[in-house]
């Protein structure tokens, strides 16, 4: 179905215009992730002025197939660190979160919102104190399997595979999506067992992870930034900080074992070696070395924990991963190596807000959940973009998307 | 004795253990008599066979090469783990500790169905393995070790080759610098380097110490280290987990059977390397140095930063749990500059060594196998990275696997190595035939990198005295903070700074191992392998220290008695002042860190001090106080065996145990009787003892011993066919109480067999010595010298040839043999094959004395009668073990199940 061939006639209320009709958040340790649905302004929506979606879509129950809400789920990110951009930005939009809500509860005076991470916890009062939310928490791996799990299940293609730079998209069967095992990297790295709609443990994790990349690459480059850093590793060499398989075996593989001479069998095992300082080495270099070590471990841990579990599908999302390549590579390579070809490494294209958006399907305050759930959304894929590999942490993204009556 | 002692026993050893050098031999030499005519053999003092020796090479050179082809007696055996930090040697030097061959052993031998011909021919040579560790940049340090012990050309391939100055001699070696170094082995010492792969050498050095080391395995939780004894035939399969610069999972199911199935690239080198660049550390130890004063919190992201201080408990995920490591680094707007290093290489080491103990765990777990053994050079005995690995291990499998550490962990490669030899000799050694020994110096060197070699005795003695004037203090032993305080929980706990850990403390000594291919499992104990000699729990800090103070308050005595049976020469005296240091670092050493030499026991204790007197080659230290009160103990045994015959049985067999309970108060290892010795006359002492015996005793079993032994009623009991009496100090303790018992038993018409030290300890008796005393009663006693005639025993004392006294003689023998061993106390496990053959046919066994039959051995069960007698002449003791007081008296008898 073309969502465009649904459009509706409708009235067009200005007011409604960039109206934010929920938004949910994810705080973590380095970066906030925000997911906010607004209506579409050249959209109509059937309904009235202020018409709340239940009614409209009640109302609309009677004719078969036609949206009730057409808009956009719109993801942003802060970095944690400058928490205030994040409270200036909600400020700034006309954040009238869920009018209807407040149509429907006129005595209420604090406005609730969904968060989760961390920092739902930490800054509670700040929320509550400059914007006046209430952040109403909601458990962190929750909202990250219901996040996977409704982008898996909702939006057409959005796991993929990454091998030798060729993303390969794939749509997953909606009936044969679980058991499988998720693998948020964030600052640090949970490795979650989904068994089925709020079915899940978290089997693992490690505290190497984003967190580690960033902080160790401040301090040996001085970059400023994740995303410089991860530039930074694009171009650089990391035979010059490794010691490789080809190091200690004089060149020739030390195929015995079933390595090869090009295997990295001492990440920063070089360093020892020589005595240069660390001004000796190039960022570019330090970069490239430290970002095959986490991935690599991060590939490994959860290779053998999917083997743990019999789990067939390892999914990798979190920031960590940002769609940037050459960490995509070197996990894929990393899972396919230890599985001798067995797993698969699958990627996420929301890999960064799955718990945003886990926790925006948890608000309970409208039907809208339901719609989804009842895959009502369709996206548009033509209209998604790439999260930012070019590292503009700022730079948002948004799906665009109807809800519909079924 | 000590004259005879020196005689040239290599050739009859060497004879029983290699007849084919000893072919050779003749033939180059023609000199060796064949038939063994030497007595005892000093162990401290191997000797050269200096036939054919001719310089070698050029003989302008300072310092020429002697060979030695005849020398076979300590040849030696060389294999090299060439490391990019560390060199690791294993070399192999044969002794031949036990004499096996005077007249009267012969002849025992025989008795006891005992022949060098027909019994197994011993495939395993009797020496010993030393590990020595040089620092690869000083690798002439290691050419010049090797040079001066002739370690390079005493392969056994040379020994069995007629020439021996065969260039082509090689030496096997594994890691990376066998081939780096191997043309400097050439020019410097001429042999030939051949390269053994690693992960071979390590499987099979793994396999060889976990099988052949009782205890080489251990945990380590929260500071604690705890020995774990594993069943050789339960060994495999096992995860072997190598950190060197990388890391290698080994999955190990058998000899040579082994898979690489896993590793990671986040190893030991990605610490040193990561903690140089962020550090500025100079060296490996220093960087991990600095992780002592560390506090991660500064650096890592932990739960309770994303949290806001509060746990996530909902996944078990604590506060202090790292969520990020170098998470924190992200946030602040601090540069490398302003972080403390030593965070920084807390950090580091936490984040590689917790993520080598996850990913080992997950290994372990896929292929099922249950231990999981760490090792590497990464480890290197610190005792942080080890907890943090356990710690990983334990908090992942929920606490169903254990993280194991060995405590030859440096050597695997090196030990491998050797065993790659195609004669190393040591295929059928088993666990009983070795024993470790810690020699002097071991406190200061054992576990970190050895100097130059230390020769002779006076070498020994002034590097004791050049220790002192160092500075470096020696001191007695003194009470420290209990361990288990350490406040150390590894990943989680929060304050876990390392701050009360040190590292170099942690590293655990190596000592050299002595095969003794002649030891045996004593085959009548119950269960053997759940036997422990030892009844005191030294792993228990109070015992510990109490013992150490103990042996530290008796050591001026015992030096004194030293020096003076060495005839109180300035030599003996410096002898004496070098082994009191030696021993007090022993103690320090074994008090700062009571595992260092693995698992203690009091009597591995006890037995340390003998072996360090002989180190400084005390022989016999209370050589002249023995005979002096064997003597005065003989003077009055007639009068003695008078009135124990004219008593009825029953009332004699009371006053035999009573006399051996009294005797025994005669224990110069006792520090409560050597006090009493200044108040009375041997036989003063001894009747006032026997006088205070007054039953029931602490422990009193003794009317079930006498109704196994007179029965009641008009039932007699069969009597037993043969007693083992495993006797304990010279003078009274012997000669007025158990030479009466053993007559009561050979009037039974029950075979005797005395069984005494191989080597003397305090005043204990040895089996040389007891021959000479039982021919001494013998003089006055019919039954005592009609079984010494049949036992052989007499053939040194009496001028008459024995081939006669065995058809006249119509009693049971009595006989001697020696248990193995030169400690008071004795280790059922590693007994001589002599005494292993004795107590086949035995059916009743008596332990005698505190060492024997207290300190170890009290709760050991045996398949035969056991009788266990002994005066606690120690308050603690006879309050711990018997809630009782001092010169309590246990007489504890255990039938044969």
């Amino acid at each position: 179905m073309d969502p465009r061939k649904s459009e509706n006639e409708g009235n067009l209320d200005p007011d409604q215009s960039g109206l934010i009709y929920q938004m949910a958040l994810d705080i973590g340790g380095s970066l906030a992730k925000l997911v906010y649905f607004t209506y579409d302004e050249d959209c109509a929506i059937e309904g009235k002025d202020g018409m709340s979606p239940e009614k409209a879509v009640a109302k609309s129950k009677g004719s078969k197939s036609c949206a009730v809400l057409r808009g956009k789920l719109n993801f942003k990110i802060f970095e944690t660190s400058k928490i205030n951009d994040c409270l200036e930005f909600i400020k700034s939009v006309k954040l009238r979160l869920g009018g209807c809500q407040r149509q429907e509860n006129p005595g209420s005076q604090a406005i609730a919102v969904k968060a989760t991470g961390g920092g739902a916890y930490k800054y509670t009062d700040l929320f509550k104190e400059r914007l006046g939310i209430n952040l109403d928490k909601e458990d962190e791996m929750d909202c990250l399997v219901a996040g996977a799990n409704f982008l898996l299940k909702a939006v057409h293609q959005e796991a993929y595979t990454y091998m030798g730079g060729q993303k390969q998209f794939m749509d997953v069967d909606h009936n044969d999506l679980y058991p499988y095992l998720l693998v948020s990297i964030g600052s640090g790295v949970s490795m979650i067992k989904v068994e089925g709609d709020g079915k899940f443990e978290r089997v693992s994790g490690t505290s190497i992870g984003g967190g580690t990349f960033w902080g160790l690459g401040k301090l040996l480059t001085k970059c400023k930034n994740f995303d410089e850093l991860l530039e930074l590793s694009y171009q650089g060499n990391n035979r010059v900080i490794d010691m490789l398989v080809g190091d200690i075996y004089g060149g020739t593989d030390y195929s015995k074992i079933g390595l090869s001479s090009t295997t990295i069998a001492s990440s920063f095992g070089k360093v020892i070696s020589n005595d240069k300082e660390i001004e000796d080495y190039k960022a570019e270099d330090i970069a490239r070395s430290l970002l095959r070590m986490i991935s690599n471990n991060i590939g490994q841990i959860s290779y053998l924990n999917a083997l743990r579990f019999g789990l067939k599908r390892i999914f990798f999302g979190g920031f960590f991963i940002r769609s940037h390549p050459f960490t995509m590579d070197t996990i894929s390579v990393a899972v396919n190596f230890w599985s001798k070809g067995e797993a698969k490494a699958l990627f996420l294209q929301h890999e960064g807000f799955l718990g945003a958006m886990g926790a925006f399907m948890s608000s309970d305050q409208h039907e809208l959940k339901k719609l989804l759930e009842n895959k009502a959304v369709h996206q548009q894929a033509s209209s998604i973009k790439a999260c930012a590999i070019a590292g503009d942490l700022h730079g948002d993204e948004s799906i665009e998307c109807c809800v519909y009556s079924v | 004795m000590a004259s005879l002692a020196e005689d040239d026993q290599g050739q009859g050893a060497s004879r029983i253990q290699n007849p084919e050098a000893d072919d050779k031999k003749k033939k180059n030499s023609n000199m060796a008599p064949t038939s063994g005519n030497s007595i005892h053999r000093s162990s401290s003092r191997p000797q050269l066979d200096v036939s054919k020796a001719e310089i070698q090479g050029n003989f302008e050179e300072k310092h020429p090469t002697i060979l030695l082809p005849n020398q076979s007696d300590d040849i030696s055996h060389l294999a090299l783990d060439l490391g990019g930090s560390l060199i690791k040697l294993v070399y192999f030097s044969r002794h031949e500790n036990q004499s096996a061959n005077d007249k009267r052993k012969k002849s025992m031998k025989e008795r006891l169905g005992i022949s060098n011909v027909n019994r197994r021919s011993y495939p395993i040579l009797g020496g010993r393995l030393h590990f020595v560790k040089f620092e690869t940049n000083k690798i002439n340090e290691c050419l010049d070790f090797i040079y001066s012990k002739q370690l390079h050309c005493g392969g056994l391939e040379s020994h069995y080759s007629d020439n021996v100055a065969d260039r082509n001699a090689i030496i096997k070696a594994t890691g990376g610098g066998a081939y780096k170094f191997a043309d400097l082995f050439k020019e410097r010492l001429g042999v030939s380097i051949e390269k053994e792969d690693e992960m071979a050498c390590l499987v099979s050095g793994a396999n060889f110490l976990l099988k052949a080391i009782r205890h080489e395995a251990f945990t380590h939780m929260e500071g604690q280290k705890e020995f774990v004894q594993i069943d050789p035939n339960d060994l495999f399969p096992y995860l072997l987990v190598n950190i060197g610069s990388g890391v290698s999972m080994l999955k190990v199911d058998g000899d040579g059977k082994f898979e690489r199935v896993s590793g990671t690239n986040v190893g030991g080198g990605t610490y040193w390397g990561l903690g140089r660049l962020l550090t500025k550390c100079k060296s490996f130890d220093e960087l991990l140095e600095l992780t002592q004063k560390g506090d991660n919190r500064a650096i890592d992201m932990l739960v309770g930063d994303i949290y806001g201080g509060m746990d996530y408990s909902k996944i078990g995920l604590s506060a202090s749990t790292i969520a990020s490591s170098f998470g924190k680094a992200i946030s602040e707007k601090k540069e490398l500059e302003d972080y403390r290093p030593e965070d920084i290489s807390l950090s580091l080491l936490r984040m590689i060594s917790y993520n080598i103990g996850q990913i080992s765990y997950l290994n372990a777990l896929r292929f099922g196998l249950k231990r999981i053994f760490f090792g590497g050079f990464f480890i290197r005995g610190h005792a942080y990275t080890m907890d943090t690995i356990s710690f990983a291990v334990q908090f992942w499998s929920k606490g169903t696997a254990q993280a194991m550490f060995l405590r030859h962990e440096g050597f695997l490669g090196a030990f491998g190595a050797f065993m790659s030899y195609e004669k190393h000799g040591l295929d059928d050694l088993m666990v009983h035939q070795l024993v470790e020994r810690f020699p002097m110096g071991a406190p200061y060197t054992g576990g970190k990198i050895h100097g130059p070699p230390l020769g002779d005795l006076n070498e020994k003695i002034s590097w004791m005295e050049k220790f002192l004037q160092k500075g470096t203090e020696i001191t007695a032993p003194v009470p420290m903070i209990p361990p288990g305080t350490t406040g150390l929980g590894g990943f989680e706990v929060p304050l876990s700074k390392g701050s009360t850990l040190r590292p170099d403390a942690s590293a655990l000594n190596v000592g050299v191992l002595h095969l003794v291919p002649t030891l045996e499992v004593f085959p009548l104990l119950a269960d053997p392998k759940m036997y422990e000699p030892n009844t005191i729990d030294l792993s228990d800090h109070n015992e510990l220290e109490y013992w150490f103070t103990i042996l530290s308050e008796h050591l001026p005595d015992l030096v004194d008695k030293a020096v003076a049976s060495e005839g109180g020469t300035d030599d003996a005296k410096r002898r004496g002042d070098a082994f009191a240091r030696a021993f007090s670092a022993h103690l320090a050493r074994l008090m700062e860190e009571p595992a260092a030499y693995g698992k203690l026991g009091l009597a591995n204790l006890l037995e340390m001090r003998e072996e360090c007197l002989r180190e400084f080659q005390f022989v016999d230290a209370y050589r002249s106080i023995k005979q002096r009160e064997n003597e005065a103990s003989l003077a009055v045994l007639p009068d003695l065996l008078m009135e124990l015959d004219s008593m009825d049985e029953e009332t004699r067999l009371l006053a035999l145990i009573e006399g051996v309970l009294a005797a025994n108060i005669f224990d110069w290892g006792s520090r409560a009787c050597v006090d009493l010795y200044h108040q009375g006359t041997i036989i003063e002492i001894y009747r006032m003892s026997r006088n205070k015996m007054q039953r029931p005793w602490r422990v009193d079993n003794f009317d079930d011993f006498k109704e196994r032994m007179l029965g009641t009623g008009d039932r007699k009991p069969t009597p037993h066919r043969r007693a083992l009496l495993f006797v304990d100090n010279s003078g009274a303790d012997v000669v007025l109480g158990m030479l009466p018992l053993a007559r009561e038993l050979l009037r039974r018409g029950t075979e005797v067999v005395l069984v005494a030290n191989s080597l003397p300890a305090l005043n204990d008796v040895t089996a040389i010595e007891l021959p000479d005393i039982v021919a001494e009663a013998a003089k006055h006693c019919d039954i005592l010298r009609r079984a010494a005639e049949a036992g052989d025993l007499l053939v040194d004392a009496m001028i008459s040839p024995s081939n006669s006294s065995k058809e006249s003689s119509t009693s049971v023998p009595l006989m001697v043999v020696e248990n193995g061993c030169g400690s008071p106390c004795i280790d059922l496990r590693q007994v001589s094959s002599e005494l292993a053959a004795a107590a086949k046919d035995a059916d009743l066994i008596i332990l005698e004395g505190m060492g024997r039959a207290l300190h170890t051995n009290l709760n050991a069960r045996f398949n035969c009668d056991a009788l266990k007698l002994a005066m606690v002449k120690n308050q603690r003791l006879a309050e711990k073990l018997v809630k009782g007081k001092i010169y309590d008296c246990i007489c504890k008898y255990e039938p044969a199940n």
